[in-house]
């Protein structure tokens, strides 16, 4: 029987490539409507031979019981729908309006027809003009492994000229090698060719070929073994990957507080509603664009940047010169005032925009994605990365070679002596805390890339932001850069074994635990300015 | 252990850095039993952080630190170390402000300081008449219910010498005790310090020279934290280094 | 010497907060019970488990004070000690539903049923003896607190470094609890109680000996914070608080005095949700959000930390304002909560406590502006 339609298939084919379109689809079709299955088969060769570009879709509504018989005037037509249905002529894809259920029949097809028609749909892709469609059908091939398309296979293999597509086909064909009844030799080079190809089907063929004792199973395991390393390997790059990005995140969040907190030694707990209000201004820059220069959009995020830090910043200094500056020296009383700024904050957000989810776009230019090997890296999470970096090496140039810099430092280490030096220590902490908030605000038009923008936006990272922070060692800019890389990373890679949510306690438990055994962070300071 | 024998402060070779500041640079003093030393020296010369060394504030990067021949206090805490009977008064005045001066006394005198003690203690008689003692001898019998943030500047250096007192110490680290004082005042701590000494052994930091020939003892001069000289006060004043480091530059 | 500062302002607060505790403790069952629904003086059920919350709430903030305002410790995670107490209490009302629940399984609660569980957790066991639970109530919190406080007062955290890994703390647990795998219900947590040691929950009787026990508790809490800061213990406290570390120097083991305190304070807290789950008929992960503990936080600072009567004050009054606001005007609520904590921290440090105390010669317990180290 598989000679047989193996016979069908090449016929088919053959009569195809020669174009020979001869015969009439219509008339063909009309040919299926007996009840005869023999007849039907040799109809449906039939129609496949006139090679005309409505066989797929009629051989597919056959397969898929949708090409019917209309009672009245025995028309073939193909239906889409219940009940009522909206039918077309099936040989020339004329619309026929709407027709009950009842006023049809159906062509009734066997098993055997379903093969045919697979073979022939199988057939008519793998020599589709498209290569696009021939890779698809290849790999469609190594999945279903279905071992009546391996004549057309071959056929198709023999005729092909682009590269890829063939390797594609090569692959397939080794598939089905495997799981036909092909000699051992044969079996051992399809081991090898379904190996290198590497991915998540192959393994999977290669575990249900792994079964078993002879040589070609032995190789298999082999061969699976390899792949598994290959793909832990992958694997963990791909985690490294998503945790350097969640670590961008966090260093995003916790770099203002860095400054606030490590520098200054206040505690801002309204940091997360700084970071809240900069996602805002991204949403508001978005909206003003959106209605006077539409074609600005993909660059909002350049507007928005220097804005939403402006806007914090001079948030920030307000916060600085009516609160904060009361309670120098304070720094629990500091906190809980900060709080309560973030409650007022929040509900102000509220209020003003909702309480709901506000829809901040992503440019084109950050949607889409690189590969690299079996890594993905979409384009957002990459534009986190560098930005962030860009944002911390930033600071660090501002910290180290501005003068602002050096007033910030001096003020610092010893405020009555910089004071005395003629440096304007309120100035200083005003810009000092200033800055902090608009790197916050820039943290903000990042995260709403990948966020919700919603009034507890802020809520979200404060905790996490503090993690970090001190975890890293207070007053130092690179203990936040290792701290947040680290902990992003080794929250990506608990996740896989403990699941996100358990993977975040065992950090936060691990944070807790490493404060007991180094109560100043990684990286500790040691020296007057901290005891103070 | 030898080299410490009979001192009941052996200091050697201590080095302490910080942030790569060299703060003290082998330092090494002995004290002996019944002692008492005057170190002086120059601001930043190290005798405060000489003080945290061997209260245990701060750990020294390397050398022996001993109490009583064998106590290594590089390796206790400040609470063990006060415990051994080591007793210090700060530079800044530190006594608690929002206590009163009695409860500052109470609070020092000698006696079990665990959690459980300090729950159900109750003031026997013989400590209330040490009490009513130490408030005789630092002339705070009248403020004795006042708060301790409300006394001058003098007085609370008083408070904390008699703090000092109250813990009975064997070893005495007494760092700039007559800041702000009156001369009057000066002399009576001069006179309470030599009373005490020979009982307990103590170290008395001072800038002020007369008071430090008032006391009349042997004087360390400490200079960017090494021992520059050692000997009577008439002795090291007259060693040209010392000069040049007191007057010179 | 300690004998006569009893008639200090601050212990005049106490005692008369003691007696209002007592007359709400008797006044209010007594209008409860034997005043006729008609009554403009009848007080409803709804009422008293109302007030019952705040007086939770309340001690939950004198644990707080206990800590903050006498030892300086700012614990944002007290909490989790309270949801802990709570989760205890719990148990032991989910223990005594028995059969009576939806699925009517004697054996496990209505919970695990549902996630197919067939065995009761170990850590289930012995909830259903009173006694037993009650022992839970105090252990829990108690030795949490102890465990985390020692190692983090042997490493000498403290201050700020303090109070935001005990805020990691209850947000670690509130993670923990949310998970259904935990064996705490999850995101719904416990609820639909029964009764408690065979008294039907819902009974007049049964809510009001609940209302009577938290007014004993609260008054108990305040006595023995009472006792403590009166001891010679209160005193080096309050040393530690204002100079930690010239109080190591005097001899005196810091860490070990911090440790007692934080679980004292850790098992009051317990004890105060353990009270308020029967009253308010549920516990779930929710009580260890960090907003909570910080609110509980407010509250103590509000009413004056380093009063032991001020922060039971501002817990009452808050969360009155806070029903009070969030039934007539619920979008102003943050705002006016926020703004009385910015404008209670930096222009009234003391707190309402610190009103009456203004005349008073400087309450020694009050908090100062700043609190500089004095051993430097
Ligand atoms: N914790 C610290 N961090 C950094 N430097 C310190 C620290 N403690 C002391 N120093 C430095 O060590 C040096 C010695 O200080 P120390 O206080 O011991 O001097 P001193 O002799 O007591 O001076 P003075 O007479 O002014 O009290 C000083 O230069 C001081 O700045
Ligand atoms: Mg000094």
């Amino acid at each position: 029987m598989l000679l047989a339609v193996a016979l069908a298939t090449m016929l088919t084919i053959a009569l195809m490539v020669t174009h020979a379109m001869a015969a009439d689809l219509a008339t063909e079709i009309k040919s299926l409507d007996t009840s005869n299955f023999a007849q039907k088969e040799k109809a449906i060769a039939a129609i496949a031979a006139t090679g005309d570009a409505r066989v797929a879709a009629v051989l597919t509504a056959l397969n898929d019981n949708k090409l019917l018989i209309r009672k009245a005037d025995r028309l073939v037509v193909i239906a889409e729908g219940k009940g009522n249905v909206k039918i077309e002529n099936a040989a020339t894809g004329e619309a026929l309006g709407e027709a009950a259920e009842a006023d049809l029949d159906r062509i009734a097809i066997n098993n055997k027809i379903r093969r045919q028609i697979k073979v022939i749909l199988g057939g008519l892709t793998l020599f589709s003009d498209d290569p696009a469609v021939r890779l698809k059908a290849a790999d469609d091939l190594f999945r279903s492994r279905d071992l009546s398309s391996l004549q057309p296979l071959k056929d198709a293999l023999a005729k092909e000229q682009d590269p890829q597509v063939r390797q594609a086909m090569m692959e397939a064909l080794a598939a089905l090698t495997l799981v036909s009844d092909a000699p051992e030799a044969e079996k051992l080079a399809a081991v090898l060719t379904v190996k290198a190809r590497g991915d998540q089907d192959a393994i999977a063929l290669l575990s249900s070929v792994a079964q078993g004792s002879d040589a070609v199973a032995r190789a298999a395991t082999e061969a699976l073994t390899s792949l598994e390393w290959a793909r832990s390997f992958w694997d963990s790059l791909q985690n490294a990957v998503y945790g350097l990005s969640l670590g961008s995140v966090l260093l995003l969040a916790a770099i203002g507080l860095a400054i606030t907190f490590g520098v200054m030694g206040v505690i801002n707990m309204a940091h997360g509603e700084m970071v809240m209000i900069g996602a805002y201004v991204t949403f508001l820059v978005q909206e003003v664009i959106r209605g006077a220069a539409p074609d600005l959009l993909d660059q909002s995020l350049f507007i928005a940047v220097p804005l939403a830090f402006l806007v914090t910043a001079l948030i920030g200094i307000a916060i600085e010169r009516s609160i904060i500056r009361f309670l120098y020296g304070r720094p629990l009383e500091t906190l809980l005032a900060t709080w309560g700024l973030s409650l007022i904050l929040q509900q102000a957000i509220r209020s003003l925009f909702g309480p709901t989810n506000r829809e901040v776009s992503t440019p084109s230019w950050m949607s889409g994605s690189l590969e690299l090997g079996a890594l993905t890296l979409t384009a957002n999470r990459l534009a986190i990365i560098v930005f962030a970096l860009l944002v911390f090496v930033g600071l660090l140039l501002l910290l180290r070679h501005s003068r602002f810099g050096l007033e910030m430092r001096a003020v610092t280490q010893n405020r009555q002596m910089a004071s005395a030096m003629g440096i304007h220590t309120a100035r200083v902490d005003a810009l000092t805390f200033g800055l902090g908030s608009g790197i916050a605000g820039i943290a903000g038009v990042a995260l709403s890339q990948i966020d919700n923008v919603s009034p507890n936006l802020g809520q979200s990272y404060i905790i996490d932001s503090f993690m970090v922070v001190v975890f890293g060692g207070v007053g130092n800019l690179w203990g936040t850069l290792v701290a947040a890389l680290t902990l992003g990373i080794a929250n990506k890679f608990l996740e896989p074994f403990a699941g996100a949510v358990l993977g975040k306690i065992l950090v936060l438990v691990f944070i807790i635990l490493f404060i007991q055994k180094r109560p100043r962070g990684l990286f500790a300071l040691k020296g007057r300015a901290v005891e103070a | 252990m030898d080299k410490a024998a009979n001192s009941i402060l052996y200091l050697d070779d201590v080095n302490v850095s910080f942030d790569g500041f060299k703060a003290l640079k082998a330092l090494s003093l002995i004290i002996e039993p019944g002692e008492m030393r005057a170190v002086i020296g120059p601001n930043g010369a190290g005798k405060t952080t000489m003080m945290d060394v061997i209260t245990g504030k701060t750990r020294p990067d390397t050398g022996d630190v001993l109490f009583a021949e064998t106590r290594d206090l590089t390796r206790l805490d400040e609470a063990t170390i006060a415990e051994l009977g080591i007793g210090r008064k700060f530079q800044k005045p530190s006594v608690f402000e929002k206590l009163t001066v009695g409860e500052n006394l109470a609070l020092a005198l000698a006696g079990n300081r665990g959690v459980r003690d300090a729950l159900f203690w109750r003031m026997s008689t013989r400590e209330k008449a040490r009490l009513d003692e130490l408030l005789e001898i630092v002339r705070l019998g009248a403020q004795k219910d006042m708060l301790a943030a409300r006394l001058s500047h003098g007085q609370k250096q008083w408070l904390e010498i008699g703090m000092l007192l109250a813990q009975e110490p064997k070893l005495l680290l007494v760092d700039e005790p007559v800041a702000g004082m009156t001369d009057a005042e000066t002399e009576t701590t001069a006179s309470l310090l030599k009373s005490i000494a020979g009982e307990r052994s103590i170290v008395v930091v001072e800038h002020d020279m007369n008071f430090v020939r008032e006391l009349d003892v042997k004087v360390t001069v400490l200079h960017e934290g090494t021992v520059l000289a050692e000997g009577s006060l008439d002795h090291v004043s007259a060693d040209n280094r010392v000069i040049e480091v007191y007057l010179g530059r | 010497m300690i004998a006569g500062r009893l008639l200090k302002i601050s212990d005049r607060g106490v005692l008369v907060t003691l007696a209002v505790i007592l007359i709400i403790a008797i006044l209010v069952p007594v209008l409860h019970l034997l005043v006729p629904p008609e009554s403009a003086f009848h007080i409803p059920a709804y009422a008293m488990a109302l007030i019952g919350k705040y007086l939770c709430y309340a001690m939950l903030a004198l644990s707080l004070d206990l800590i903050w305002g006498y030892c300086g410790i700012l614990s944002l995670g007290h909490g989790a000690f309270f949801a802990l107490g709570g989760y205890a209490m719990g148990m032991y009302l989910m223990r005594q539903i028995g059969s009576r629940g939806v699925y009517g399984n004697a054996e496990l609660p209505d919970f695990m049923v549902f996630l197919n569980w067939t065995e009761l957790p170990w850590y289930w066991h012995g909830f259903d003896s009173f006694a037993f639970a009650m022992f839970m109530v105090l252990f829990v919190p108690g030795v949490l607190a102890f465990l985390f406080g020692f190692f983090a007062f042997r490493s000498r955290v403290s201050g700020v470094h303090l109070s935001i890994i005990t805020q990691a703390l209850t947000f670690a647990l509130m993670l923990a609890f949310f998970r259904n795998d935990m064996g705490f219900g999850g995101n719904n947590g416990l609820t639909d109680f029964k009764d408690i040691l065979g008294f039907n929950l819902q009974a007049s009787g049964t809510r009001t000996a609940l209302f009577i026990a938290t007014c004993l508790a609260l008054g108990a809490s305040l006595l023995l914070c009472l006792a403590i800061t009166r001891s010679r213990l209160g005193v080096v406290l309050t040393a530690i608080r204002d100079a930690e570390s010239r109080t190591r120097f005097l001899g005196y083991r810091v860490e070990a005095f911090k440790l007692f305190a934080f679980t004292v304070s850790a098992c009051i807290a317990g004890v105060a949700g353990a009270l308020y789950v029967p009253q308010v008929g549920i516990i779930n992960p929710g009580e260890f959000a960090p907003a909570n503990s910080i609110e509980a936080v407010v509250w103590t600072a509000i009413g004056g930390r380093g009063t032991l009567f001020g922060p039971i004050l501002g817990a009452v009054l808050v969360n009155f304002a806070k029903s009070w606001f969030t039934s007539a005007l619920p979008e102003l609520w943050l705002f006016a909560l926020g703004g009385l904590f910015l404008a209670v921290t930096l222009f009234l440090p003391k707190g309402l406590a610190g009103l009456f105390d203004r005349k008073a010669a400087g309450g020694r317990r009050a908090v100062p502006a700043a609190q500089p180290e004095a051993a430097e």
